[in-house]
């Protein structure tokens, strides 16, 4: 590939997230809305929110470790977004495959935990431990998902797994193939954005939002426009993993808004877990349900 | 005579220990030690052809007793470990030199025997790694244990009371090899690796399982393999700081080495892989597998509940050797690979780990994780060494331990292991939340009063910790760099060789190329951190202007969350820790303090008619049977 | 001080045409989106419930309820402010980001309603912290919230309301209200002086006698720096 088509996709890649991701957040709001019988925010709402927060005057930092870490809760995902094909552009998807991107993915929560640390805020230090308690319960499913999918693929590589699904058609998509992983996946993916009834690090009326609740300005701005991306990262796994990613920016577009749909229309329904009930549910159901599904892979 | 380079080597060696030995309570002699630690790393580079190819170094020194010669060399293996090791003892000593020391003395700490004991140790590990027989590889071992042994003790108190612990699992160890050893020259008739080769083909199953059983007991005793690993965490973590770094870094790989040569090369896996434990489907193996798969969980999630910084590495030691033991097992390109890596891979980010934490009892005087916090803005080269070990630690990228981690990963997943995998991953988890937990409650957070003044440890500790830091990063950045010496490892012990590049390994399968990744990464960042800065301007507070739902805070009431820190966590699993290896350990003390007492009591009566009539009755008892 | 219109808005710096599209851009978007934290003292609080949900929906306008002062642009305080809870009120305003917004309901944030002869109520809101809007009535119903959200909407987007300003350029005079009702030794772990320091926003009434009293016995507030420790002293064994 030319070096300059290469840098090409690189930079319009997170680009892309960052558009899709706003358009997700929007989305997410809207439904939440008609859900609870609302009009809901304008179109460009997660616009205004970000560069509101970005031009705000005066900001509190708790010092260089704070900053960093919102560096890092945004340069990981800009740097996820890279390994995760979409239409037309494959970007470094080869280079590292989806174990990686897995892991690369955890470098956002951990320059966002450092963040958090320095602050120096018990609340937000709680919001991290529940968070990584969360990761721990719902890394497991995810994890076993990966497996089923990557071994029935015979390869870790998306690139290879998107195209082998395109090109049995319908009845080779994930989805079909291996249903109980797909469910598996969806309800680890649900957790995984941390929405009700997973949002137990967020947690507004217990430990004050933890992780942001010392974030002011681009601080949080810097959130948002993670959320932006992880938002998107998830939705676009799970359609490569389970729903033959996208030939064309219409049916790739459409499969992911629709993915990220069912999490976020059964999540503004309830209220919220206890942490070990989280951890509880998630180590049940979806563990179960993925286990059978990698036995019938194997 | 013309002196090999192993020689040499063994000679610097020697010579360490003797300056040690003689010149340990003079002024310098942290520096002479380390400056001779710096020669033998230098014949060890002298020696790097043994990484790159299959040839071997044998020393100019034999012996013959009692029918069986004893000889030495050095091959890849061997020279995969050494480097580790003296790289690990410079490094450490380094750390060990200066400040530390005055301070070390000042606290009533014998810096001579610290001295002695760490060239004691290095020059008997040396002397194990060359072992050219299975006679010479049971006396280093021996040696090996006594050493570690005296390292461990010194502290007193409640060092000994571990080390008193450790000797009694390494000697029942001992005992199983040398049980082993006896095994295999009854069956081989010659303690020669040539000979074993050959024998272990016409070797009975039963034989074999045997076999396995004594040798894998006597080495994972070492490496702290369940259920024999309660003796490993408080023996290394009550180790003199420096001590701790390179015990933790090397000490208990000498039983992985001991495997690697008896178990996979002499024995083969492939021998293992046909031993099938009756009754159920899994094989020795299998069992292996399992072994390391339980040593990665349990202690992983042990040291999640420490409230005490070295406890915690200590524990985690343990652990990461689980994902060594794994990657061998599996035994195909991959695991192979990956499971050696994380050797390496391991010492580096664990020395760096347990020196960051000593430079911090060196300027607080407490590892307790709840006495501690907000240090960051106080030691923050110590900040970054530690970081920079924990993301090594927790496997996840730019640092080396990813690197070893996905190698693992990737065989487990393309040998269509998912319950192996899938513990595997658990136990990267508790990795993560763990070292959280280490770096959150000493470095973020709110500082404490009695921080204010704390200053940046000393550079002669903060040059070994950097250049530790740096070494975990390009050897993440760089993975062929390791993985060369890995592949001629592999070839040295008949494993599969992985088809590597500098970034990382080529496969049909997916590929790994960590330059890409890394450069991408940092680029992220770059961008990040154009978008941060371009916004407007903060302002840095002091750690009291801080939200409390409108409360005032004040200096002297603690704002900072430490204690119990998963607490939702240990909600549910909390009761999942039950001690069940420390009831069973306490079991077997029990009753053979029983039986000690029993025999005291018989020995007491001195009942000459007692006697005869045990003998006797025993006599008949045997006749009738 | 309370008269908002007397201070003088100054012009924006850059002449630019184009910076004055953006600025203009970031005011209207910093008009469209408000997160508000709630301070519910006394009564008016129950108005708020409806004006967040389906019944009248605050969110179309942008407006989101917050939960920290860090994330929130507009501080909302429902009612009588007892001396008590003044103090924590001002600490929540100081700790919010600046462009920062005081909306005060309900008679009692007015003049004391009818806490008027109360001996712990601070009757009037605006000695103490700046406010950009009263919403009068008791209570007002979520209808006149709103109408009042929108009023500030519009005095953002056209950049009259920025009194924020006024509490850094005038803080002696604030702060000589907060000494008079909670006495002298009143400090916050906030520091507003070294603030309008830090963002080049000093006025003349930055400084005064009041300031001068708290420079006296004000505890250091300055960021702990991150340091390798060469300007300390050995510490005493």
């Amino acid at each position: 590939m030319a070096p300059m088509e290469l840098i090409l996709e690189l930079t319009l890649m997170p680009l892309i997230a960052f558009l899709v991701g706003m358009m997700m957040v929007l989305m997410m709001r809207r439904i939440a809305a008609k859900i609870q019988r609302r009009v809901g925010p304008p179109l460009l709402q997660p616009l205004y929110d970000i560069v509101k927060l970005h031009s705000k005057r005066t900001q509190i930092s708790h010092g260089l470790i704070h900053d960093i870490g919102i560096i890092m809760a945004m340069g990981g995902y800009i740097a996820a977004e890279t390994l995760l094909p979409v239409p037309g552009m494959n970007g470094i998807a080869e280079k590292g495959g989806i174990i990686t991107l897995l892991y690369l993915m955890m470098i956002p929560s951990l320059g966002l935990a450092l963040g958090v640390g320095q602050c120096a805020n018990p609340n937000g230090s709680i919001g991290i431990a529940r968070a990584l308690t969360a990761m721990l319960a719902y890394d497991i499913p995810l994890v076993i998902v990966i497996f089923g999918v990557a071994y029935a693929a015979g390869t870790t590589n998306l690139v290879d797994i998107i195209a082998q699904q395109q090109a049995g058609g319908f009845a080779a998509w994930g989805a079909v193939e291996m249903p109980l992983l797909a469910i598996a996946g969806l309800i680890a993916m649900h957790a995984s954005l941390g929405k009700q009834p997973f949002e137990i690090y967020i947690a507004p009326a217990e430990i004050a939002t933890g992780p942001m609740v010392e974030m002011s300005g681009k601080y949080l701005g810097g959130l948002f426009v993670m959320q932006c991306f992880q938002l998107y990262t998830t939705s676009v796994l799970y359609v490569s993993l389970f729903l033959g990613g996208g030939t064309t920016w219409f049916d790739f577009l459409l499969k992911s808004f629709l993915v990220l749909a069912i999490p976020v229309s059964i999540a503004y329904l309830f209220p919220r877990y206890r942490t070990e009930d989280l951890l509880r549910l998630m180590w049940k159901w979806p563990v179960m349900l993925g286990l059978i599904g990698v036995a019938f892979v194997l | 005579m013309i002196l090999t380079p192993l020689d040499e080597l063994l000679l610097f060696s020697g010579a360490t220990l003797l300056v040690a030995l003689i010149l340990g309570r003079g002024l310098a002699a942290g520096w002479m030690v380390t400056i001779l630690y710096g020669g033998q790393l230098l014949t060890l580079i002298k020696m790097a052809a043994l990484g790159y190819s299959d040839t071997i170094i044998h020393a100019s020194i034999n012996f013959e007793i009692m029918g069986q010669s004893l000889s030495w060399r050095f091959d890849a293996l061997s020279w995969f470990f050494a480097l580790i090791t003296v790289a690990s003892a410079l490094l450490s000593s380094w750390f060990s030199c200066g400040e530390w020391e005055r301070s070390f003395k000042q606290h009533g700490g014998n810096i001579w025997l610290y001295h002695s004991a760490m060239a004691l140790n290095v020059f008997t590990m040396l002397i194990l790694l060359a072992s050219g027989d299975l006679l010479s590889l049971f006396i280093g071992w021996e040696l090996v244990s006594w050493a570690g042994f005296l390292l461990m003790a010194m502290a007193g108190g409640v060092a000994t009371r571990a080390a008193m612990r450790y000797i009694t699992y390494a000697m029942a160890g001992g005992m199983a090899v040398f049980g082993g050893i006896a095994l295999v020259y009854v069956a081989a008739g010659s303690l020669q690796y040539e000979a074993i080769l050959t024998a272990v083909d016409q070797m009975s199953t039963t034989q074999l399982w045997m076999l396995v059983v004594m040798f894998g007991s006597g080495f994972g005793i070492k490496m702290g393999l369940l259920p024999f690993h309660l003796w490993q965490a408080p023996a290394y973590a009550e180790t003199p700081g420096p001590g701790s770094a390179f015990l933790g870094a090397i000490s208990s790989r000498m039983g992985l080495f001991a495997i690697l040569l008896v178990l996979v090369k002499l024995f083969g896996i492939v021998n293992i892989d046909s031993l099938k434990i009756p009754f159920t489907l899994i094989d020795a193996r299998d069992l292996l597998a399992w072994i390391a798969v339980f040593t990665i969980i349990l202690p992983t999630f042990t040291a999640m509940k420490q409230n005490d910084a070295r406890h915690l590495l200590a524990w985690h030691g343990i652990g990461q050797g689980g994902y060594m033991l794994l990657g061998v097992v599996v035994a195909d390109a991959m695991g192979g690979a990956g499971g050696l890596l994380h050797v390496f891979n391991h010492a580096t980010y664990q020395a760096a780990l347990f020196m960051a934490v000593t430079a911090v009892i060196h300027r607080t005087g407490t590892s307790d994780l709840n006495k501690l916090g907000g240090l960051v803005v106080r030691m923050p080269l110590s900040f970054v060494v530690l970081l920079v070990g924990i993301i090594g630690l927790a496997g996840l990228p730019p640092m080396n331990g990813f690197v070893s981690k996905w190698l693992v990963y990737r065989s487990l997943l393309n040998e269509g292991m998912p319950l192996l995998f899938l513990a595997a991953v658990i136990g990267t988890l508790g990795t993560i939340l763990s070292v959280y937990k280490l770096i959150h409650n000493i470095f973020l957070g709110q500082l404490r009063i009695e921080h204010e003044q704390v200053k940046e440890a000393p550079w002669s500790m903060m040059v070994p910790m950097l250049i530790l830091a740096a070494i975990i990063f390009i050897t993440g950045l760089f993975p062929g760099i390791p993985l060369a010496w890995v592949a001629s490892v592999q070839e040295v012990i008949g494993l599969p060789v992985t088809d590597y590049t500098l970034g990382g390994v080529e496969s049909v399968s997916g590929s790994l190329d960590m330059i890409w990744v890394i450069g991408v990464l940092f680029a992220g960042f770059g961008i990040g951190a154009v978008i941060f800065y371009s916004a407007g301007r903060s302002k840095r507070v002091h750690q009291l202007d801080n939200y409390a739902g409108g409360h005032f805070l004040s200096a002297d009431v603690r704002y900072q969350y430490s204690d119990n820190f998963y607490a939702g966590l240990m909600h549910l699993i909390g009761g999942w820790y039950r001690g069940s290896f420390l009831w069973l350990e306490k079991s077997v003390t029990s009753l053979v303090d029983f039986i000690s007492l029993v025999m005291q009591g018989l020995y007491r009566r001195a009942n000459a008619e007692f006697y005869l009539l045990s003998t006797a009755l025993f006599v008949i008892a045997w006749v009738v049977i | 001080m309370s008269s908002i219109n007397q201070i003088p808005v100054i012009e924006a710096k850059r002449g630019n045409p184009l910076s004055k599209v953006f600025d203009e851009l970031v005011r209207f978007c910093r008009s469209r989106s408000l997160f508000i934290l709630h301070y519910c003292t006394g009564c008016g609080a129950i108005e708020l419930p409806p004006a967040m949900t389906s019944r009248f929906d605050m969110e179309r306008l942008g407006i989101q309820p917050m939960v920290s002062p860090r994330q929130a642009d507009i501080l909302l305080i429902t009612g009588y402010v007892s001396i008590k809870t003044l103090k924590r009120v001002i600490l929540t305003y100081e700790q919010m980001g600046s462009p920062k917004y005081v909306i005060g309901i309900c008679s009692c944030t007015v003049n004391g309603g009818m806490y008027w002869q109360s001996y712990a109520t601070a009757k009037k809101l605006d000695e103490y912290m700046p406010v950009d809007l009263y919403i009068a009535g008791c209570m007002p119903r979520p209808e006149a919230v709103i109408a009042g959200l929108q009023q500030l909407m519009n005095r953002i987007q056209s950049g009259e309301a920025n009194s924020w300003e006024d509490y850094f350029r005038n803080y002696d005079y604030y702060l000589g209200n907060q000494q008079k009702l909670f006495g002298d030794n009143w400090q916050t772990p906030t520091d507003i002086i070294t603030e309008a320091k830090h963002y080049n926003l000093m006025g003349e009434g930055t400084f005064g006698e009041h300031t001068r009293l708290l420079e006296q016995h004000q505890k250091p507030l300055e960021a702990l720096d991150m340091r390798l420790g060469h300007n300390l002293k050995e510490p005493t064994e």
